[in-house]
């Protein structure tokens, strides 16, 4: 863990330069360029608050925000995975010709989205805007939620780049686990929707935590108990502690394997 | 130099019996499908290669020392421990000061970004911080000589100009230790010129430079000392002049051994 903290020190402005860089080539051909960063959730949530309101209407009041409140942490989440999870295969070429810590390429795409992920509040701001949606003085709390979510991503992020050169069918193996704890995570629905038998189960997920954070947070203005907030965090740094441990296990060999 | 020299001079590459061993794998199961059907078949499909079998030598300051072999030898291998990225898989070695590789120029080049950020990106990569880059934005562009290119991504560089940014770049951040794998062979004559000027003005300056090549009279002209290896063995490490003579007589030699040459019909 030590270690990491010095290897991101050290790299920092590498880290950033390479995260920026990814930004800067996907929006790089298109003429509206970075606008695209807020355009697309901006879209997005007016598509889902159309549905939501005239189409298919779901009994909960001013569902386009309970489900957009969730749904912009979890897209961070797997956008982050699909993009760390090539990290280390698409810079193999570079591996193999220069020393660089490897570390540097899932965080670096863990840090792209993050971007991303902080530019798509603006939009979520103007919604609520729209909405007359009030502010609750819970916003202050999403630290707690947003450290968790972003701990476990980088964790996951290690994980699955180290795996992936080993082991090349993860990237297809991610896209159905992504999609299946999509649907077992609470995004489109909050664990109250579960029956009360099954609710344990749904426990076990590590992401409901922070994810119930920024709803209570955004939607409900309301805090989470203690020890919602203590199982967010210890599996944010837990997942960070072992899917670093494992990546810096076989980084020496990652080169051999490319 | 004396011997008296030698050792007040600093080491700055240490090999102690430097075993590097990679696993060649037949047909390693890269997929899914491929691993259900190794587990069926239970065979060990890898064998194990020695590239390098027990390699020990020092380099110190200010040498230029030529590492000649035939191909597969070895030699490129030696060059990427050096680099680190390689970890030796036994044995020792011992770095000290920054290393530069002329390896693959460009290597790293995003063909997406323009010369200037490519500069940026690159030094990072080998391990600038931004401020160093920046103080040596100039002299790179001044070498590159890109003119208006420098704005424009790489991908529409030729391949002379994306060559000569590379080489700004890995000699601008001014290493220690230089290494050079066959590159004076590309450009046009001349970048090589000025290739040959910078690495001479390197050697000049008291650093150290590992040069690998099949090119006899570049390393006879830059190196004054050379290793000779062949099959993961360092077969001569002395001036120069002597280990080159010795490798072309036993290249000769090798070749002497082709059937055709004692298949001459007899009367």
């Amino acid at each position: 863990m030590l270690q990491l903290i010095r290897e991101i020190r050290k790299n920092r402005e590498l880290i950033w330069a390479l995260a920026l860089k990814e930004l800067h080539v996907r929006y790089k051909r298109s003429a509206l360029g970075f606008l695209w960063a807020l355009l697309n959730p901006l879209l997005m949530m007016i598509i889902l608050t159309m549905v939501f309101s005239t189409v298919m209407r779901v009994p909960v009041h001013n569902y386009p925000i309970f489900l957009i409140s969730t749904l912009l942490p979890w897209t961070f989440f797997s956008q982050s995975l699909a993009y760390s999870v090539e990290s280390i295969v698409s810079n193999g070429d570079l591996l193999k010709k220069v020393y660089v810590a490897k570390s540097v390429f899932p965080i670096a795409a863990v840090i792209s989205n993050l971007i991303n992920f902080l530019l798509s509040m603006i939009p979520l701001v103007l919604l609520l805007v729209v909405f007359r949606f009030p502010f609750h003085r819970t916003w202050f709390y999403l630290l707690v939620p947003f450290v968790s979510l972003l701990l476990f991503t980088l964790g996951c992020g290690f994980f699955f780049a180290m795996v992936n050169v080993f082991f090349r069918d993860m990237s297809h193996i991610l896209q159905i686990v992504l999609q299946a704890w999509f649907y077992f995570s609470p995004v489109i629905y909050s664990l109250d929707f579960v029956p009360a038998r099954y609710r344990p189960l749904f426990r076990l997920n590590p992401l409901a935590y922070p994810l119930n954070g920024f709803r209570l947070a955004i939607y409900y203005g309301q805090l989470p108990t203690w020890q919602s907030m203590a199982m967010s965090l210890a599996c944010g740094f837990g997942a960070l502690i072992i899917g670093y441990k494992l990546f810096q296990r076989s980084e020496d060999n990652l080169v051999f394997y490319v | 130099m004396s011997d008296f020299d030698k050792v007040r001079r600093i080491e700055r590459i240490c090999f102690q019996d430097v075993v590097q061993r990679f696993r060649l794998i037949q047909e390693r199961p890269d997929t899914l499908r491929e691993a259900f059907a190794h587990l069926f078949r239970k065979q060990t499909s890898y064998h194990d290669f020695e590239a390098l079998k027990g390699i020990s030598f020092i380099i110190r300051e200010g040498e230029a020392v030529a590492i000649v072999g035939r191909n597969g030898s070895g030699k490129s291998t030696i060059l990427k421990i050096i680099a680190g990225v390689y970890r030796p898989t036994a044995g020792q070695v011992r770095i000290s000061g920054q290393v530069g590789a002329l390896i693959e120029l460009g290597a790293g080049f995003h063909p997406d970004l323009t010369g200037r950020e490519n500069i940026v990106l690159n030094g990072l990569l080998l391990g600038l911080s931004k401020r160093e880059i920046h103080a040596r934005e100039q002299k790179i562009l001044d070498f590159a000589e890109l003119g208006d290119f420098i704005d424009s991504p790489v991908k529409q560089y030729s391949s002379g100009m994306f060559m000569r940014l590379g080489f700004a770049v890995a000699t601008e951040i001014d290493p220690d230790i230089l290494l050079i794998d066959e590159i004076l062979a590309v450009g046009d004559e001349t970048f090589q010129r000025k290739c040959a000027e910078r690495i001479e003005d390197f050697r000049r300056r008291g650093k150290t430079i590992v040069f690998v090549s099949h090119n006899l009279v570049a390393v006879r002209q830059i190196c004054h000392r050379a290793l000779m290896i062949d099959s993961g063995l360092l077969f001569a490490d002395g001036p120069v002049d002597e280990v080159v003579s010795d490798y072309e007589q036993r290249m000769q030699g090798s070749f002497e051994q082709r059937p055709h040459a004692s298949a001459v019909p007899s009367a």
